[in-house]
């Protein structure tokens, strides 16, 4: 429902956008040597952008796509604490050309990182990986190893980072798996409830304030432990006072703020949009306001940012392209300009791409169990 | 790209620096097999402890490597130190991670090692038991209250800041009060009514000083009220102050309040008929009017007021227009 179409926008570069992925997919300058920390999550936007954008395959030839597959691998850990992936290859000091031919050498310290886990999960299925080599047993060891007493999950086993990020990735991981045996769901909603803020966001942890993406993570979470349990965590109330703080968090510009009294930011588009759409409550977002917010965060030469202005990322381009999926501007049909901002459809729940979800469900849970 | 100026370089001083990088990457991944070595064979040395100190510093995104510079301390360093030694080496840390942080302060690591290293700060100078045992304990603490203020007076909004403020609070052996912690909420809510933050924990801090009946919840009520009124009069649009107050209705008075309050904001409203905050505020109350007090209120008139008020709100936020709409649908059957 809207007053005016975007007519205004221009033609969505497709092509200078799965650019900006394909180039931040070989290499980043030194300004960004922050994120080396994370690599398998700076993976997971390229790719996932490219995912979007429905490229993947054209842009990328079929001996990169296998090359990247190996080398998500060559993440894989495995000890005491269960299997998992590592956020990249600094850990072990080797130069991952030379590891491919080692048989792996886990050790107990070379522990996985749940976050990490759920990024390369998704990469691996972006990439049509067969998962063969996938050891359920041993992510779901993982997942047990990293659930706490008080029913979060720390980053990596007996660390002491646990927020809600984590839990919504032990979700996806066990949604994906299809198998829930590595969490203690009532525990861990146990927990998610006392992230509940008065206003009906959900903080970082107990005590903090609402905010977009911790949001997103505890609607999503809930959102995959229902589709599970068939229970509904939240009461039509709660679910009232949430959606009210998610749509005043668009403000004039059309984009997402993601705490009160904030300014707008392109991902929160998606952290708080994508809340929206899974409480049923999407109709209600302006839509051209945002998209229009969204075409203004592009970077001429491919990309996406922020905020208008400012440089592009892969993490704020792939959030934004998931954004547009599930609120795509009205254009006029039929003209060359309108098909550029068409997209696939995006789950929500798990953040990808609907046939990126179907590869999920046919290769990644046991099919012994569940054949 | 990414805000980095191109430097133009001739092929040669290309290949340089790419040897030079890739010199520097050999050196890094010797360096890890080196000390991954030396953790799987358990030495505790000071030289394995020197080691991860280069390493962190090029990577305190190496968690493993923090993991074993605190086992080097508790199992190679603490057993052969009498307190003095071990209040002496975790200041040490305390300093390095200090540095470390002035380059790299979102580094989650790093900050859970400084909160190891408080955490295990020993008794003394005095003896358990004895006056003065807490002595270290209280002056590195309130020296973290102190960093976590500097960090707040640089951006007030950096909400794992204020989470890392409750931390140090919870843990100092001599506590601060609360009733100083409220100060210190009014002091940034001062400085910026729409510090939503410090609202946010001045909410918490409140909550927690009724439950305990250190401050008398409806005197305090009320001159959160006052505070209120004062603020919605200097700037009507701040969304914080309108946060706040619908927080502050839902923790108690009943009718009397609701009513009381829907007054006020209707003088303002009255004053400056295009505030949204207004109209929605009053809307949002009359719905609690309607849900939790029908049989004592006027449903008809307070309805009507409500789908007028929506309509006024669908041209003065039309953001949210859709929203309106369909509240409007929703508040009791049409009078009209």
């Amino acid at each position: 429902m809207s007053d005016q179409p975007s007519t205004l926008l221009s033609a969505f570069s497709r092509k200078a956008h799965a650019a900006h992925c394909k180039l931040c997919l070989s290499g980043l300058p030194a300004s960004q040597i922050d994120v080396d920390g994370s690599r398998l999550a700076l993976a997971f936007y390229c790719l996932g952008g490219l995912d979007l954008l429905g490229v993947l395959e054209e842009e990328i030839s079929p001996r990169n796509r296998e090359e990247w597959r190996t080398w998500l691998w060559t993440q894989h850990a495995k000890g005491k604490y269960g299997s998992g992936f590592r956020p990249g290859p600094f850990m072990t000091g080797r130069d991952p050309r030379i590891s491919l031919q080692d048989p792996a050498d886990y050790t107990n310290y070379d522990t996985p990182h749940l976050i990490m886990t759920y990024t390369a999960l998704l990469s691996l299925a972006i990439l049509r990986d067969d998962f063969s080599k996938l050891d359920r047993k041993g992510i779901i060891a993982f997942l047990r190893c990293c659930q706490r007493q008080d029913g979060s999950f720390s980053t990596v086993p007996g660390s002491n980072e646990n927020d809600l990020r984590t839990l919504y990735c032990a979700f996806a991981i066990s949604n994906m798996l299809d198998d829930w045996s590595g969490v203690d769901i009532p525990q861990a909603v146990a927990f998610l409830a006392t992230c509940r803020t008065y206003e009906g966001g959900y903080g970082q942890s107990t005590f903090c304030e609402g905010q977009g993406g911790t949001t997103y993570t505890a609607i999503a979470a809930l959102g995959l432990a229902s589709a599970v349990t068939k229970k509904e965590y939240l009461t039509r109330s709660e679910k009232q006072v949430t959606i009210e703080w998610l749509l005043r968090n668009q403000d004039d510009s059309g984009g997402f703020r993601g705490r009160t009294g904030k300014e707008a930011d392109a991902c929160y588009c998606f952290w708080c949009g994508g809340s929206l759409k899974i409480l049923g409550a999407e109709s209600l977002v302006n839509s051209e306001a945002l998209a229009t917010y969204l075409s203004r965060c592009r970077f001429k030469y491919g990309g996406i940012a922020k905020a208008p202005g400012e440089s592009p990322d892969p993490y704020h381009t792939y959030l934004s392209l998931a954004a547009l999926s599930m609120y795509p501007p009205q254009v006029h049909d039929g003209n060359s300009t309108s098909e550029t901002w068409k997209f696939g459809v995006l789950d929500p729940l798990l953040n990808a791409r609907e046939e990126t979800v179907a590869w999920i469900r046919s290769h990644v849970p046991d099919r012994k169990v569940h054949s | 790209m990414h805000g980095i100026r191109r430097v133009r370089q001739t092929q040669e001083e290309r290949q340089a620096s790419k040897r030079k990088e890739l010199a520097k990457i050999e050196e890094f991944n010797a360096l890890t097999q080196r000390i991954l070595a030396r953790k799987k064979g358990n030495d505790w040395s000071d030289e394995a402890f020197q080691l991860t100190t280069k390493l962190l510093q090029i990577n305190p995104e190496f968690y493993t490597l923090w993991n074993y510079r605190r086992n080097i301390l508790l199992k190679g360093k603490f057993p052969n130190s009498s307190p003095e030694q071990v209040h002496e080496l975790l200041e040490d840390e305390l300093s390095m991670t200090m540095t470390a942080l002035k380059v790299r302060p979102k580094v989650y690591w790093i900050w859970n090692h400084r909160m190891w290293c408080l955490e295990h700060i020993p008794k003394g100078p005095a003896s358990d038991g004895e006056p003065g045992a807490d002595g270290w304990k209280q002056v590195v603490w309130n020296k973290e209250l102190f960093v976590v203020e500097k960090m707040l007076d640089a951006d007030s909004r950096n909400f794992q800041a204020w989470n890392y403020r409750r931390f140090v609070l919870a843990s100092m052996p001599t506590p601060r009060s609360e009733s100083s912690e409220l100060a210190y909420t009014s002091k940034k809510i001062e400085a910026n009514f729409s510090n939503f933050s410090a609202w946010h924990q001045r909410s918490k801090t409140l909550t927690s000083l009724w439950a305990q009946g250190k401050l008398d919840e409806s005197k305090s009520r009320e001159a959160e009220f006052e505070l209120l009124r004062n603020a919605m009069y200097t700037d009507p649009n701040d969304q914080s102050v309108w946060m706040y107050h619908r927080w502050l209705v839902g923790t108690g008075g009943g009718k009397d309040v609701l009513e009381r309050e829907i007054s006020a904001i209707q003088e303002l409203l009255d004053e400056q008929p295009d505030s949204k905050w207004c109209m929605e505020s009053i809307v949002h109350y009359k719905r609690l009017l309607l849900n939790n007090y029908a049989k004592d209120v006027d449903t008809q008139h307070l309805t009507r007021d409500c789908k007028d008020l929506l309509e006024r709100l669908e041209t003065l936020d039309p953001m949210r227009r859709l929203r309106y709409r369909e509240l409007a649908g929703e508040i009791g059957p049409s009078t009209s």
